[in-house]
C-alpha cells in the first residue's frame, strides 16, 4: 500500500495518533491491563505492574518505559538509593523486597552498567539492618556493592539552590557523582508525615537526618529532592506496611505492585492511593501529604495523575 | 638448643599478644568466631577465684581457669613469661624503652616483694566481703581493657584518616567506602596513664609489675611453690652471678645462685645460658621448702587482712555503694546485668562489652558507681543506644556479670524508662512535626497524640535509649532515659510476636 520509499506519516495515521494522544489523559484509570511485554520505546510515564513474581513485575513495569537501556548505558556507574533503614525481616515490609532488589540490580547490569552501588544511611545499626533485611546478601549475590552511609567521609556538603528551607546539606557523594541515579523506595505508613514514599526515601542520603525534623520535615523532603532528579524511580509496593510505620512491625497488605516512572511526584501520588487515610478511611489524596504538595510546588513533577500517561500492565 | 629458647620464647610471646589482639578485633559483629573471644579472661584463675568469692557460685565460663592452675603445679609460672600478653608488653618495653637504671640496683627487694602478697590477701578478704576492686590490677583484664579503651579508638582514628590516602591510589571516581564510626570512651586517658605508669616502673626493676604487684602472679606463686618441673644446678657452678643478673624476676639469690625461689621463677629459661653449663630443668618431687623466701611476717599478713576488711567496710558504708547511692537514675546497666550490688562486685572491668557493643553505647564508669563500680559498663544513650536484636554483651561477658539473655528475652528486659522533657521537645514546645523518637522506637513505646506530640508508654519502654540518641534537640536530649533501678521483664506484646513469626 505504502508507495513512498521513505516512512512518511500518512494523514490517517496522524489523525489516529492525535486522537489517542488527546484522549489518553482523560481516561487514566480506565486503561485495561496490558498483557504483552514487547515494547521498544517509551509508551507511558507511569507504569504500574501487577500479578507476577518480583522480577516479572519489574520487567513488566520497565518495558513500557523503554526498558532499562533507556536509563543505563554501557559502562555507566549506577547508584541505587534503597530502603534498608531498619533491622526488620523482609516479610515485615519495612525494607525493600530482596527479590525485587536483586532483579533491579541484575537489570542494571544487563543494560551494561559498569558497577552498581546501593546506598542507604540506615537508622538502626547498619550491620543489623543489612543482615536482618537480607538485602546485603541479595545485593551482593546480584553483583552490587551494598554500602551504608555510617561514615561522614562518604558525604559531601552541597548547596541546594532551589530549596526553600534546606539551603545546604551533607549528602551522599555518590548521589552527585554517579552516572545514573535510581530511587528505589518502599511505601509505608509513617506517623510523622502520614506516609513514607519516594521523595521521603531521599532523606536517607542526608548525613544528619534527624536535624531535618527540627527545620520543617515536609519542606526538607521536597528540598532535598531538588538536588538531583532521579533518572528512574522504582517503587516497591509488593507488600506495604499500613500501621506502625516507618519502623514497624505492623499490619501489612499485599498490593503486589511495582511502579516505575521518571516522575517522582507522580509515583508518590499513585503510591499514596494504596493507603487509606486513618480518619476518612478513603485512599490518600495528594493534597493530604504535605511533602508531595511541596514537591509539586518546587516543580519536581506532576501532582495530577490525569496529566500523566499512566499505564497498568499485568506481568503474567 | 638452649640458644634457641630465648627466640622461641619471644616468638611465643609475640604470637600470644597478637592472638589476644585478634580476639579483641573479632569481638564485634557478627560474633561468630568458634573460639570464645574472651578466651584469655576465661583462663585467668585470679578472676575465677574472685568471682566465686563475690558471687558465691561457680561460673561455668570460668572453669578453664582452674585447669591453668594444674599446669602451674607442674611448670610453675610458665604463663607469665610465655603467654601473658601483659608480660609480653612489659618485656617489650623493658627492652626498648624503660631500661633498669643503675641507681636503683641497691634497693632492697624484700619490702617490695611482700607487696603483691599484701595485694593478694587484700583482694581475697575484700572478695569474701563481696567487694572487688582488685580487678583493676588483674593483668589480663588490665591489658584487655587498655587495648580496648585506650588503643582501639586511636587505631580507628588513624585508619579513618588513611582512607582518603587509600582512595587516592584507586582509579578515578570510585565508590568510597564509609569510615568506621569512631568509638569513644570517656575514661581512655585515665586508663592510658595508668598503663604507662606500670610500664615506666621498668626503670626500677625489670618486670616490676610482675614481681611486685601482679595479683595473678601472686596466686600462681602460691601454687608454683609445689611445682615439679624445677631448676637443678650441678656442682660445676662457679658462682659467676650471670644467672642472678639475667633473671628477669630476681628469683636467684646473690649469695647462693644454686638455689632459687621456685615460686617466683617464671620458667623463661634465661639461666640456661650458664657458662659452665651447670643449670638444667628437670622433674623433681615437689617441696614447700625454698631459699631466701619472702618474709611474710604475721604482722604483715594481719595488717593486710585488717586493711582489706576495713576497706571493704568503708565501701559498704559509703553512700554511693548503698541503696541511697543506687538512686543515680542515669546509671543504666546493660540488659541482663546482675542487680547493682552484685554487678559491681562480679564485673571484672575487662571492657569486652564496650568493644562488642555495635553502637558504642556502653561506657566505662570512673566513679559514678562508686569506687566499687570502677570501670564497670554503663549505657550512655546520647553516645549510643542498645541495639534491638543484639545480645552480644551478655554473650561475651567472661564472669557473667551481664547474663547471656536470648534475643527475645533481651527485647523484653526493661533497663530504664524514657521521659519527655516537654519544655524542650520540638513537638511539645513548638508547632513543628518531629516524632523522631516515635519513628525510631523499636518497641512501639512512643505514640503520637492527635497533634503529633510524643507520649511514652511506660509499660512498653525498654530503655534502649534510641529515642534519646536520635533526638534532634541540641545538647541534652528532650527525651531522657532514666534507670528503673532493678531490671524488669516486660509482658510480651501479642502483635509483635505474631508478626515476627509470619
Amino acid at each position: 500500500m505504502d508507495k513512498s520509499p521513505g516512512k512518511r506519516l500518512t494523514r490517517r495515521q496522524f489523525i489516529k495518533g492525535a486522537a489517542i494522544a488527546t484522549a489518553l489523559p482523560f481516561m487514566p484509570d480506565r486503561l485495561p491491563f496490558y498483557g504483552s511485554l514487547a515494547h521498544a520505546a517509551e509508551e507511558a510515564d507511569l507504569i504500574i505492574a501487577k500479578n507476577g513474581s518480583p522480577s516479572q513485575l519489574l520487567q513488566a513495569a520497565m518495558a513500557p518505559l523503554g526498558g532499562m537501556g533507556r536509563f543505563v548505558k554501557k559502562g555507566q556507574r549506577v547508584m541505587i538509593k534503597a530502603n534498608i533503614a531498619w533491622a526488620r525481616k523482609p516479610e515485615e515490609a519495612c525494607t525493600n523486597n530482596p527479590d525485587l532488589f536483586s532483579a533491579l540490580i541484575k537489570m542494571c547490569y544487563e543494560a551494561g552498567a559498569k558497577r552498581v552501588a546501593v546506598w542507604d544511611h540506615t537508622c538502626d545499626n547498619y550491620q543489623f539492618t543489612f543482615s536482618r533485611s537480607g538485602l546485603k546478601e541479595a545485593g551482593q549475590k546480584a553483583g552490587a556493592d551494598v554500602f551504608s552511609g555510617h561514615g561522614r567521609n562518604v558525604y559531601k556538603k552541597v548547596e541546594i539552590p532551589r530549596a526553600k528551607k534546606l539551603k545546604t546539606a551533607e549528602v551522599l557523594r555518590d548521589v552527585l557523582e554517579s552516572d545514573v541515579f535510581i530511587n528505589f523506595p518502599i511505601p509505608k505508613h509513617h506517623y510523622a508525615t502520614e506516609l513514607t514514599l519516594g521523595m521521603k526515601n531521599l532523606i536517607g542520603i542526608v548525613w544528619d537526618m534527624e536535624q531535618l525534623h527540627k527545620i520543617d520535615l515536609h519542606q526538607c523532603i521536597a528540598d532535598i529532592n531538588t538536588l538531583r532528579k532521579p533518572d528512574l524511580v522504582v517503587m516497591d509496593a509488593i507488600r506495604i506496611l499500613t500501621t506502625n510505620g516507618p519502623k514497624g512491625p505492623g499490619k501489612t497488605e499485599d498490593p503486589g505492585e511495582v511502579i516505575a516512572s521518571t516522575d517522582i511526584v507522580a509515583v508518590d501520588v499513585y503510591g499514596a492511593t494504596l493507603f487509606k487515610h486513618p480518619k476518612t478511611g478513603k485512599p490518600f489524596k495528594p493534597s493530604e501529604i504535605k511533602f508531595v504538595k511541596n514537591g509539586y510546588e518546587l516543580g519536581l513533577g506532576e501532582i495530577d495523575l490525569s496529566k500523566v500517561r499512566v499505564k497498568k500492565v499485568s506481568a503474567t | 638448643m638452649n640458644r634457641a629458647i630465648p627466640y622461641l620464647r619471644r616468638t611465643v610471646q609475640a604470637l600470644s599478644f597478637l592472638f589476644l589482639l585478634y580476639l579483641i578485633i573479632r569481638t564485634a559483629f557478627p560474633l561468630e568466631l568458634k573460639i570464645p573471644v574472651d578466651l584469655y579472661l576465661r583462663l585467668d584463675p585470679f578472676i575465677g577465684i574472685i568471682t566465686i568469692l563475690t558471687k558465691k557460685e561457680v561460673i561455668l565460663r570460668m572453669l578453664p581457669a582452674f585447669g591453668v592452675l594444674l599446669f602451674v603445679l607442674v611448670f610453675g609460672n610458665f604463663f607469665c613469661s610465655w603467654f601473658c600478653p601483659m608480660g609480653a608488653t612489659i618485656d617489650f618495653f623493658d627492652r626498648i624503652l624503660f631500661r633498669e637504671k643503675k641507681w636503683v640496683r641497691g634497693l632492697s627487694d624484700q619490702p617490695l616483694m611482700r607487696l603483691r602478697y599484701g595485694v593478694f590477701i587484700f583482694s581475697m578478704i575484700t572478695g569474701l566481703m563481696a567487694w572487688q576492686v582488685m580487678y583493676i590490677l588483674d593483668p589480663i583484664s588490665l591489658i584487655t581493657r587498655t587495648l580496648i579503651i585506650s588503643f582501639f579508638p586511636p587505631a580507628i582514628f588513624i585508619y579513618n584518616h588513611l582512607l582518603p590516602l587509600i582512595h587516592s591510589f584507586l582509579p578515578r571516581n570510585p565508590f568510597i567506602v564509609s569510615a568506621i564510626p569512631l568509638p569513644l570512651f570517656k575514661v581512655n586517658l585515665f586508663i592510658f596513664v595508668f598503663f604507662i605508669i606500670i610500664l615506666v616502673f621498668g626503670i626500677i626493676r625489670k618486670r616490676f609489675w610482675c614481681r611486685y604487684l601482679c595479683p595473678l602472679g601472686a596466686l600462681f606463686s602460691i601454687f608454683s611453690r609445689l611445682r615439679i618441673f624445677k631448676r637443678v644446678v650441678t656442682d660445676d657452678c662457679t658462682q659467676c652471678q650471670k644467672c642472678v643478673k639475667e633473671c628477669p624476676v630476681g628469683a636467684i639469690p646473690e649469695r647462693d645462685p644454686r638455689g632459687y625461689r621456685q615460686q617466683d621463677c617464671i620458667a623463661c629459661f634465661k639461666c640456661l645460658e650458664c657458662p659452665p653449663h651447670a643449670v638444667s630443668f628437670n622433674f623433681r618431687l615437689p617441696s614447700w621448702k625454698t631459699v631466701d623466701g619472702v618474709n611474710l611476717s604475721r604482722r604483715y599478713v594481719l595488717g593486710s587482712l585488717a586493711f582489706g576488711f576495713f576497706s571493704a567496710l568503708m565501701i559498704k558504708t559509703n553512700p554511693l555503694q548503698t541503696e541511697s547511692g543506687l538512686r543515680n537514675n542515669r546509671l543504666i546497666r546493660p540488659p541482663g546485668a546482675l542487680p547493682e550490688e552484685e554487678f559491681v562486685s562480679v564485673c571484672s572491668g575487662c571492657g569486652e562489652c564496650l568493644k562488642v557493643c555495635p553502637n558504642n553505647a556502653l561506657q566505662s564508669t570512673l566513679l559514678e558507681a562508686g569506687l566499687a563500680g570502677l570501670y564497670t559498663p554503663r549505657l550512655i544513650p546520647r553516645i549510643g543506644y542498645c541495639e534491638e536484636f543484639c545480645n552480644f554483651c551478655g554473650r561475651i561477658c567472661p564472669t557473667e556479670a551481664i547474663r547471656p539473655l536470648p534475643i527475645e528475652e533481651k527485647r523484653l528486659t526493661q533497663i530504664g524508662v524514657a521521659h519527655i522533657d516537654k519544655t524542650r521537645c520540638i513537638a511539645w514546645d513548638t508547632e513543628k512535626i518531629c516524632l523522631v523518637c516515635n519513628e525510631q522506637c523499636s518497641y512501639h513505646a512512643i505514640v503520637g497524640d492527635d497533634k503529633k506530640r510524643p507520649i511514652v508508654k511506660e509499660e512498653k519502654c525498654t530503655g534502649c535509649g534510641i529515642c534519646e540518641n536520635k533526638c534532634p534537640v541540641d545538647g541534652e536530649a528532650a527525651i531522657i532515659v532514666y534507670s528503673s533501678g532493678v531490671q524488669k521483664k516486660l509482658k510480651p506484646e501479642p502483635n509483635s510476636t505474631q508478626n515476627s513469626k509470619s
